[in-house]
């Protein structure tokens, strides 16, 4: 395709035949309001370039103005606003976003323009803005940073602006396996996933361009005797006919974690104006392989030198790419800069496109291997580039024949290959320095990981193919495929040399690191400010830590300090290398968790029923609990709640507890167990009977409390708390399984199982007479107060019945068959009637806890004992049990400590906080002085005032003492009296009725 | 005396609407059905007990209970591997099945058993994108060598325990599954399916009841 400079219509810049685009295909963009157009098959980036754009954003310190420098994910120039309104993504690079009809892209970091950028002025303070600046210029007064430094750097700095309202595309994730992961989809990747794929072995291969091929797409050559292209085309054939074979394209993998499993990004529709429908944005997978091949490539690295940022100086490689994949043409006479054969490849590139070589300026001083007959060759470095925001017009050369200019308008630099290695990194492994192409080459891949071809620094085509196919066959026979995996494909093996260069030492900013505007002097300074680690480095200077994360920065910054400091590359080192090695969005992360979604929930079995009653849902835990139920007319919580209360002290009301942890206990050691589970004895209880448990950690600190009934000889049913439902369960599963395997003890979670209801108040009897069959005794006699058994229900309904109250009141818990628990609400509404029954939620349910002086879980918070509950004397004397001896600690057994204690405002009116902090009457409030704090509030509607709760020091014995409640965050102080936390019923008269 | 009417009522009988949903209109990628009133009973081997469990249970289902990850199925119910020395008997036709007393009775001495007929509900996923689907949902390869029909495992969606199994191919020859989840659970994890499923287009069955 012997190229032509004709150009496209309105694309100044655009071959006219050739490359990989569509040109039956246009679409329009607009970049800064002006509209251009591109071909499908473009990226932004090299759409720009075909349009002629050569300023395309300024950079982050200096606001310099910045040109395309790459053509690839490590792009750190051209990062733009892609997108409008709630879509808008900032930092995205031009070099990978996909070109769509009518996409719309913003520059970054300038004002008022891009052209006439204010900030710019920075760049004339540049000699102050040097390395350390912030830290060397902030410091004093130290009250000074959050106040008025650090607003005044953010407002600075940055780079995009993000949307500002909620993203509202759609993100999954999902889980994929494999024998073989192929980490790049150039020719290393497509000889290994051949090899693998032939053999039989699962395959996925993953590359986060749009299509595969890497390289092959802007080089070419010849790969079995025919065009490289071609090749391309029969070896996707190949894979796509295999079942065994699943291709990812727009896939980056981002990390490798444990046992094989790797992070990967699928980018599944930002090609897209917006994700069809049902369709998500971007899919974060975690794929699990057995062994993996990394053919990742390299990364070609820029040369430092004064003027080495002015827009259209750009990578070798990257205008070979611009040329060849997308017949766009970076600049109409192009000067080269190289130190190596490679970037040599270039000159052809541009000749055929038709456009002119400059002149070729190696400090080698020959033409590499082949035919550069008519070329300008020119030993020695660029010290300088002439132009302006536009672009470039000259190329300074400082070399043997003296000082001279070269007019241009595009340089293309190459300083050699950086091996793609940072997966091999990831697990804290260290790369090797290899002096034959001047690069770090992977050392200690983890476990399972092949690196191959460029990625390896094997950096010949030939090379790529035989080191992919040997991997993708070796992988493919250690994950067990027995098939035969073919025979490599064979490319030349075209030469590589390459003298090191990394600095053009002359006067003149020179950029390291283009993104963080770092340059070599500032590697410098740091170093003789003490700086030489490069860990050091990169946090003094800032190199490497912008979101390109020092794609082409880090070696050649490592380099620089190598040769101030006097030491080897080997023995500088790298920093350490840490996922993820792309951008990784955070609502990729999140994926379906987010909104509603967020996390999962439980509906108890009355769930619907209380919804259509209207009720107020609260989340306690994952559980949606029904908090109140207004009725009409109410208007204020409080209001509901202390209805509910006053029904259920003055009648009868019922509240849905299925939340209550269940666990069946069985087998002939079941007694036992519980024995050494509880602080308290179990093995004694009678069948038909409940008791209170209270459990320990091993520490000797309250663990859960519950009640626990005796069904059968070898059968108990325990309940916990809602929170520790879930804790208990695994607890009772190690104590069993790892602590005492000789019990014969079996268990199961009943939580799901049974819909279970409180029903409370004086009237409740007489509402379960009209429930249950007449048959039943429910006498104080027949149905004794902690009382187990099943009962016939009226309409043919089997029911498990306890006796037991948290209310205070005359109560029963009530258990069906979860599939009955919203008939159960409807025939609890139906018996109790007659009586004024009243459906409570959690709050009412709160609020008489605390009158009746019973603790919950901001008492058993995870710092208490049983002493401090006030539940010391339950623990068993006789018998062993988990937590008693730590139990006995001098700290849990000290005389002061904060103990369950009644709190209540001595004014009555008076609001009392939970959290509030008590301290002794005329003390000052401080650690010196604190005794303790308020743990659980209501308003008591028995009481008529709010009352509560407390853990305070010498508590049980400080009745009717006077101290003060302060509340630091409210600035309130008031008068509390402590008391008997039993509010109500201290006689326990009425649970007993 | 007023009528006390004990209708059963299923956790999803919200979640589920019937019909198709999301994307395409042909062949759905993904059907989703739900069964109500199913019998369950978790059987877990009293210690030193599992030889006496294996012949109860051969005797009364008609099957040797299950491997290790895999479920048996027998005359009257399937029974599922749910962890070491235990497993779930599962029937959708409770009328036909063994009742918990006769499972009682024939365990007796040898297994304690938990009606867990309420605490789990049944969710069954199949069609050619089935596994594209639970991608998003599950851990676990589904590949025919790694998952073929008749695996069982316990495991976890969205955080929460699941029981897992492959059943018979559906009439289209793709593969389908089996899931017990808890009840509590139940709404939330089925629309988090649907969700899953939508991309590829949703066929969701009516509920169907136990006989």
């Amino acid at each position: 395709m012997e190229g032509s400079t004709r150009t496209v219509a309105g694309q100044s810049h655009r071959l006219g035949s050739g490359g990989q685009i569509d040109r039956n295909a246009p679409l329009n963009f607009t970049f800064d309001g002006k509209t251009m157009t591109g071909f499908a098959g473009d990226t932004l980036a090299s759409a720009l370039v075909a349009n002629g754009v050569r300023l395309v954003g300024r950079s982050f310190k200096y606001h310099r103005p910045r040109g395309i420098l790459t053509a690839g994910p490590e792009e750190p120039n051209a990062l733009v606003e892609l997108r409008t309104g709630a879509r808008r993504e900032a930092n995205t690079r031009a070099t990978t976003a996909e070109l769509y009809d009518g996409l719309v892209a913003q520059s970054q970091n300038r004002w008022p323009s891009l052209r006439n950028d204010l900030m710019s002025v920075n760049s004339l303070f540049s000699p102050i803005f040097v390395a350390g600046f912030y830290y060397k210029t902030f410091m004093w007064p130290a009250k000074f940073w959050e106040a008025l430094y650090e607003p005044a750097i953010r407002r600075a700095a940055g780079l995009g602006k993000t949307a500002g309202i909620a993203d509202p595309d759609h993100y999954d994730k999902a889980w994929a396996h494999c024998d073989v992961l192929v980490v790049g989809g150039g020719a290393t990747g497509l000889a290994a996933a051949l090899a693998a794929g032939r053999a039989g072995a699962r395959v996925i291969i993953c590359d986060d361009d749009s299509r595969l091929g890497g390289r092959l797409l802007s080089d070419g050559g010849e790969i079995d005797g025919i065009d490289a292209l071609d090749w391309l085309q029969g070896a996707i054939a190949e894979l796509s006919s295999l079942p065994n074979v699943r291709i990812m394209t727009r896939t980056a993998v981002f990390g490798v974690y444990d046992g094989g499993d790797f992070g990967v990004l699928e980018r599944v529709n930002d090609h897209l104006p917006q994700p069809p429908e049902h369709q998500v944005r971007q899919r974060l997978w975690r794929i699990s392989a057995k062994r993996s091949i990394v053919g990742a490539g390299a990364i070609e690295r820029p040369i430092v030198f004064p003027g080495n940022d002015r827009p259209a100086v750009m990578m070798a490689s990257a205008v070979r790419t611009y040329v060849n994949r997308f017949a766009a043409l970076p600049g109409k006479r192009i000067a080269l800069f190289v130190n190596n054969d490679d970037g040599w490849s270039t000159v052809d590139a541009i000749r055929r496109a038709g456009a002119e070589v400059a002149a070729v300026i190696d400090p080698r001083g020959k033409a590499a291997v082949g035919d550069y007959s008519g070329v300008r060759v020119v030993q020695g470095v660029v010290s300088d580039v002439g132009g302006g925001v536009d672009g470039v017009s000259s190329v300074t050369v400082n070399g043997a024949g003296g000082i001279q200019k070269i007019e241009a308008d595009c340089l293309a630099m190459s300083g050699g290959w950086n091996p793609n290695l940072a997966l091999s990194c990831f697990h804290r492994g260290k790369p090797a320095w290899r002096d034959d192409i001047a690069a770090f080459v992977p050392a200690n891949a983890p476990t399972g990981m092949t690196m191959a071809g460029a990625a390896n620094g094997d950096l010949s085509l030939g090379a790529c193919l035989r080191t992919g196919h040997a991997a993708g066959a070796m992988a493919a026979a250690e994950a067990g495929a027995k098939g035969k995996a073919g025979n490599a494909a064979k490319a030349s093996d075209e030469a590589f040399a390459i003298k090191p260069l990394w600095h053009v030492q002359v006067k003149g900013k020179a950029f390291v690191d283009f993104q963080h505007d770092v340059t070599a002097s500032d590697v410098q300074l740091a170093q003789r400010e003490g700086f030489e680690s490069v860990e050091h480095l990169k946090r003094y200077t800032t190199l490497g830590m912008a979101t390109d994360q020092g794609k082409t920065s880090n070696v050649t910054g490592l380099a620089i300090m190598a040769d101030a400091v006097g030491r080897s590359i080997a023995d500088t080192g790298t920093t350490v290398y840490r996922p993820p090695y792309a951008p990784v969005a955070i609502g990729a992360l999140a994926g379906h968790n987010r909104d509603e979604n967020f996390h999962a929930t439980r509906l108890t079995p009355s769930h619907h029923w209380a919804a259509e009653r209207g009720a107020v849902f609260v989340d306690t835990g994952l559980w949606k609990r029904a908090q109140w139920f207004p009725l009409p007319g109410e208007t204020d919580w409080l209001q509901s709640v202390t209805r509910e209360v006053l029904a259920v002290r003055n009648g009868v009301g019922f509240c849905d507890v299925s939340t209550l942890g269940k666990v069946d206990v069985r087998g002939a050691d079941a007694g036992t167990f519980l024995d050494r589970v509880y602080i308290n004895a179990f093995a004694s209880l009678a069948v038909g009977k409940a008791r209170y448990g209270l459990m320990l950690r091993e520490d000797g600190i309250v663990m859960d409390d519950g009640t626990t009934s005796r069904l059968a000889e070898d059968h108990y049913l325990m309940t916990t708390t809602t929170a520790k439902a879930g804790p208990v369960m695994q607890h009772l599963e190690f104590c069993r399984q790892v602590l005492w395997p000789e019990l014969d003890v079996q268990l199961s979670s009943a939580t799901d199982q049974w819909a279970q209801f409180s029903i409370a108040g004086p009237r409740t009897r007489d509402l379960l007479q009209a429930l249950v069959d007449p048959s039943e005794d429910m006498s104080n006699e027949g149905f004794p107060f902690m009382g187990v058994r099943t009962v016939k229900l009226r309409g043919g309904m089997d029911a498990r019945l306890f006796r037991i109250s948290f209310s205070g009141e005359m109560a029963f818990e009530i258990a069906v068959p979860a599939r009955y628990g919203g008939a159960m609400a409807r025939n609890l509404m139906i018996a109790g009637e007659p009586f004024g029954v009243t459906p409570y939620g959690t709050e009412a349910l709160g609020v008489m806890r605390i009158e009746k002086g019973h603790v919950a879980g901001p008492e058993l918070n995870g710092t208490t004992t049983a002493g401090d509950l006030g539940l010391g004397k339950m623990a068993s004397k006789k018998k062993d049990f988990i937590g008693r001896v730590l139990s006995q600690r001098e700290a849990l057994t000290a005389p002061d400590r904060q103990v369950v204690v009644g709190i209540r405002p001595l004014d009555k009116a008076r609001r009392l906080r939970s959290g509030a902090h008590i301290i002794p009457k005329g003390g000052i409030p401080g650690p010196e002085t604190d005794q303790g704090y308020v743990t659980s509030v209501c308003f008591s509607p028995t009481q008529n005032q709010w009352l509560g709760l407390g853990l305070v020091s010498h508590g049980a014995e400080r009745h009717g003492e006077i101290v003060k409640a302060h509340d630091p965050l409210r600035n309130e102080t008031y008068d509390v009296e402590l008391c008997s936390p039993v509010f109500y019923d201290p006689e326990g008269v009425r649970q007993r009725a | 005396m007023p009528d006390f009417l004990w209708n059963s009522q299923s956790p999803l009988e919200k979640a589920v609407i019937a019909g198709r949903h999301g994307a395409g209109k042909g062949t759905p990628g993904v059907s989703l059905s739900h069964v109500g009133d199913i019998a369950l009973v978790q059987v877990m081997a009293r210690r030193g007990r599992n030889a006496d469990v294996a012949k109860a249970a051969k005797k009364l289902f008609g099957t040797e209970t299950p491997a290790m990850l895999k479920v048996a199925n027998g005359k009257s119910a399937t029974l599922i591997w749910s962890g070491p020395d235990q497993f779930l008997a599962f029937s959708q036709q409770p009328r036909s099945a063994p009742s918990l007393e006769q499972m009682e009775e024939a365990f007796a001495g040898t297994a304690s058993l938990s009606n867990q007929s309420d605490g789990r509900c049944l969710i069954r996923i199949s069609g050619p994108s089935a596994n594209d689907a639970l991608a998003k949902l599950t851990s676990l390869d589904l590949h025919d060598s790694v998952f073929p029909v008749g695996a069982a495992a316990t495991t976890s969606i969205d955080h929460t325990a699941v029981n897992f199994w492959r059943e018979a191919d559906d009439a289209g020859a793709n593969p389908a599954y089996a899931m017990l989840v808890f009840t509590s659970f139940a709404d939330t994890l089925w629309h988090l399916i649907v969700d899953s499923s939508l991309e590829y287009g949703v066929e969701v069955a009516a509920i169907g009841a136990g006989h």
